[in-house]
């Protein structure tokens, strides 16, 4: 059973959480209605929060939002990200080889984390998307993820709940799990405006030393560049290139699994 | 002057000017708001709603200078087309797709009335709920779009410029709403939380359409 302490520790995640979601300041009695617990109860919590910096009062109206030492947590998180770390470089390259923008991410529970993002090459502005997160079946980095788990992992993201983003996300967990086959025989997954409505997605999983899948990284783009139907083969080439190299730096033997796209291409012709 | 009275008499025509002056009217207006529309997208977006749908606009423009003898739905086709594609992101396909449908439901006729013009814009509304799945609230042209279209229906046997004026008000209306919202379709969902405080920039410019609207129908 829970103790006392871990129970505080609890009402402390959810009080950070409920600064996290939606309104950015709230008061003590906003936040004892919001996790449900009394005020007296919540203002002790803030108070020792406030002590370690990760949650700030606001000066003039006395209400609190998180505090700054969040951020360092949340960037301790991504130095740490060994995917994340180890794919600077090659995102970057991969950016720059196929025009367009590249991320990278990891499938946490039934989401998406964009743990890497480069930007489009074009001086372009665009939002950073790291810390975003997709639910699994609308993004090609979930799917190529997703579909090298054991079946009885897929099975449970196949079981669980698929909201639509788009009119042309697949809802449909037979059309997934066909879809999830597809990408497993092809060594990539795509996504067709399945997210965001004119953007598309192309990505390849990336694989650790034991054959395992420890996340994906993807090219996204307008899908009339994309051509997610029928993507061009110099981009699958660069994509599928790209991933097999980063998943040798994870300690994925060569030649296993991951080793690229398995149709008529030869990688070495292209470039 | 009062609704009862127009009532009796038979419905104002409208025809291929009407929806000439409107697609005009937008494409001023959309000039006009560019760089406003481009600094709302820049806090949640890509920076680029106003540079794309003046772009598309500007084709829009001079597809309406070019177009000789078009039927109203032909006129609407067309611009559902030209906005597909000249203007990209997801304002191209989901404004392409509202006009495209409010034109095949106009069909080939030369004129029609208030009633139709409003079922028109609400078969271009659920053009854009088809493809792109968005319900009232996820901060979208949906906020905008759906208040207007009900408020034409609300005053869909009156004066055309009455239930215009509604529904500029509505779209106007809902678009400032948005602002609060936290998005929960397009690519501005992604930032989460961070997208409260915001207002929406294409539920602003569905709501420049609706003003453009109205003042072609004046």
């Amino acid at each position: 059973m829970t103790g006392a302490s871990i129970q505080s520790v609890d009402r402390a995640a959810r009080i950070l959480k409920a600064l996290a979601a939606g309104s950015p300041r709230l008061g003590v009695s906003e936040l004892a209605e919001r996790v449900g617990l009394a005020k007296t109860t919540v203002h002790g919590l803030l108070r020792t929060l406030e002590r370690q910096d990760l949650v700030e009062q606001d000066a003039e109206t006395g209400k609190y939002r998180l505090g700054p030492e969040l951020l360092q947590l949340g960037n301790a998180f991504l130095d740490h990200h060994e995917l994340r770390s180890r794919s600077l470089v090659w995102a970057d390259t991969l950016a720059e080889r196929v025009g367009e923008a590249v991320r990278v991410g990891v499938l946490y529970g039934r989401s998406v984390l964009v743990v890497h993002h480069v930007f489009r090459p074009d001086d372009s502005v665009q939002i950073l998307e790291v810390g975003a997160t997709l639910p699994w079946h609308t993004s090609a980095l979930g799917k190529a993820h997703a579909a090298h788990l054991t079946p009885e992992r897929r099975r449970t993201l196949l079981s669980g709940p698929l909201p639509r983003l788009t009119g042309r996300t697949l809802v449909d967990p037979h059309a997934i799990a066909i879809a999830l086959e597809e990408v497993a025989q092809a060594g990539y997954a795509t996504e067709d405006e399945e997210a965001v409505i004119g953007e598309g997605e192309i990505a390849a999983a990336v694989f650790d030393h034991g054959g395992h899948p420890v996340g994906a990284i993807g090219v996204v783009g307008p899908v009339e560049r994309l051509q997610v139907a029928a993507p061009p083969e110099a981009l699958l080439v660069a994509l599928t290139d790209t991933a097999r190299r980063l998943s040798w730096e994870m300690g994925a033997r060569r030649g296993r699994r991951g080793a690229g796209i398995h149709r008529s291409v030869a990688p070495a012709a292209r470039r | 002057m009062a609704i009862g009275e127009s009532k009796r008499r038979s419905p104002a025509r409208l025809d291929a000017s009407f929806v000439a002056r409107w697609l005009r009217a937008s494409a001023a207006d959309i000039a006009r708001n560019r760089d406003h529309l481009t600094q709302l997208d820049a806090a949640i977006g890509d920076a680029d709603h106003g540079v794309n749908m003046d772009r598309g606009f500007a084709a829009v423009l001079s597809m309406v200078d070019s177009a000789d003898g078009l039927t109203p739905g032909e006129l609407l086709l067309q611009t559902g087309a030209t906005l597909i594609l000249r203007v990209g992101g997801a304002a191209g396909p989901l404004y392409g797709t509202a006009f495209r449908d409010a034109g095949m439901f106009l069909g080939d006729r030369s004129t029609f009335v208030l009633l139709d013009l409003v079922d028109a814009l609400d078969a271009g509304l659920r053009g854009i709920i088809k493809l792109g799945a968005a319900e009232e609230g996820d901060k979208t042209i949906v906020d905008a779009w759906t208040p207007a279209v009900r408020a034409l229906q609300r005053a869909r046997s009156g004066e055309p410029a009455r239930a215009t004026r509604a529904a500029r008000a509505a779209a106007e209306a809902g678009s400032v709403a948005t602002t609060p919202m936290e998005a929960k379709k397009g690519r501005a969902s992604y930032l989460g939380p961070r997208s409260v405080g915001h207002q929406d920039p294409g539920a602003v410019s569905t709501a420049l359409l609706f003003a453009a609207l109205d003042r072609a129908a004046r």
